[in-house]
């Protein structure tokens, strides 16, 4: 199992580092992000497969707020503002599964010519992107709320 | 791209270092917004620079302009820009670099000139190496799938088609071609190159390989952005970006779903 969730923290910490790269942050930021990537995905990862089995939601809600904090309280460490932190850190959570079911459900179902065939498809696009909604608002709101909780640490970290 | 509208009240030297500020806060707000900033850091750093300077600003955020009131409490002078959001992307350094000069303003009181000329270095963007943030993000999305599940063909599937569609994006947008058609065109090109492990049945989780070969794409800030947005009460930016964020996730589904078309996976 602890090796499982090293895995887990090792690829969260590349998937963050690269994608940090996509919005240009100051390069002292990329090692923040790996550390917070990889502490919240594995997080993540233990509330869903250890004993507590949690289920995606709240694990996702958990781990981000956990990505909000910690980016709040290193930004004035570092001097960057929290928000660089926020997208490469989340990005490994993003329900690109469910996304994918979801879209492929939509086409199955257009294309469906039976009844039952197509209320089953409608199940599996219904349940799919209703999950995948409550994953991405649960990971923006739980990643954005601290930035709000400690206003004046998030605009003060550039002084 | 600034235009100056009304000043009610002005004497000579005041309306000169008034007018200054306004043009120099609108462009400083435009850039913020360009750069991927939220409307709570823009008010926030406008407004600490304006009150350094014994002033107050009003604003109106939108998603393409920005709208500044400068009022000089002392001699109710009072001067408005508008500026237009340059086309730039999302660059956190700059906002970070923007947000310390509204710091250095407020603490050290360095003069207006000076700190235009700050500003002026900023926002010349140094060239970023390409090349090297490619392997980045290409090694970033293969650890993706990895998180999903993928094998490591999978993975090295994704790696290819990511650095394919990244590639493609970075040459598009230096032809300044419209985002959302670039976003189709990418996303088709990395699932065409994702499909080949449901083709050739090479790995043991092809679905895998497509659904994360187009992840690079997810507009992750535009997203983020507007929920802070909503938080912050600013709902017609927030409604702006969250459209826009859905308009690109459409693309990509659409670029998705004609890949798999073209390479006929059997899939729809």
């Amino acid at each position: 199992m602890i090796e499982r969730i090293f895995q887990d923290a090792l690829f969260s910490a590349i998937a963050a580092i690269g994608f940090a790269a996509i919005s240009r942050p100051p390069h002292r930021a990329f090692l923040y992000c790996a550390i917070i990537a990889a502490a919240s995905h594995s997080l993540r990862y233990v509330l869903m497969n250890t004993g507590y089995e949690m289920h995606i939601i709240p694990a996702t809600l958990i781990a981000s707020f956990t990505v909000g904090l910690m980016a709040v309280l290193v930004s004035p460490l570092s001097k960057i503002p929290a928000e660089t932190y926020l997208f490469p850190s989340l990005l490994p959570m993003i329900p690109g599964v469910y996304a994918y079911k979801t879209f492929l459900g939509l086409a199955v179902c257009i294309f469906s010519k039976e009844q039952v065939s197509f209320n089953n498809n409608f199940f599996l696009l219904w349940y799919n992107a209703t999950t995948c909604c409550c994953i991405l608002l649960c990971m923006v709101i739980g990643a954005v709320a601290p930035i709000f909780i400690f206003k004046k640490i998030s605009f003060q970290a550039t002084r | 791209m600034i235009w100056t509208t009304m000043i009610l009240k002005t004497s000579n030297t005041s309306k000169q270092s008034v007018n200054d500020l306004c043009s120099f806060l609108a462009d400083y707000g435009a850039h913020l917004l360009a750069s991927g900033a939220t409307c709570i850091r823009l008010d926030k750093n406008i407004c600490r620079i304006a009150s350094s300077y014994g002033m107050k600003a009003e604003m109106t955020i939108m998603p393409r302009h920005i709208h500044i009131t400068i009022l000089d409490e002392q001699t109710c002078e009072i001067q408005t820009a508008i500026a237009s959001v340059p086309d730039t992307g999302i660059n956190f350094s700059v906002i970070t670099e923007l947000s310390r000069l509204s710091w250095e303003i407020a603490d050290k009181k360095i003069d207006l000139y000076k700190a235009i000329d700050k500003y002026n270095k900023i926002i010349i963007v140094t060239g970023q190496n390409k090349l090297f943030t490619i392997l980045l993000v290409m090694l970033a999305n293969a650890s993706f799938c990895r998180l999903f599940g993928g094998d490591i063909i999978a993975m090295i599937i994704v790696g290819i088609s990511c650095f394919a569609g990244y590639y493609t994006k970075t040459w598009l947008t230096s032809r300044k071609m419209d985002v959302r058609l670039v976003f189709i065109i990418c996303s088709m090109v990395s699932s065409v190159i994702g499909s080949t492990d449901i083709l050739f049945a090479v790995g043991t989780t092809p679905e895998i390989s497509l659904s994360s070969s187009v992840l690079y794409l997810v507009p992750g800030i535009p997203l983020l952005n507007s929920f802070s947005d909503m938080l912050y009460r600013r709902y017609l930016c927030s409604f702006a970006r969250f459209t826009d964020a859905v308009i690109l996730t459409c693309c990509i589904s659409i670029g998705l779903y004609i890949g798999s078309l073209l390479m006929n996976t059997n899939l729809f």
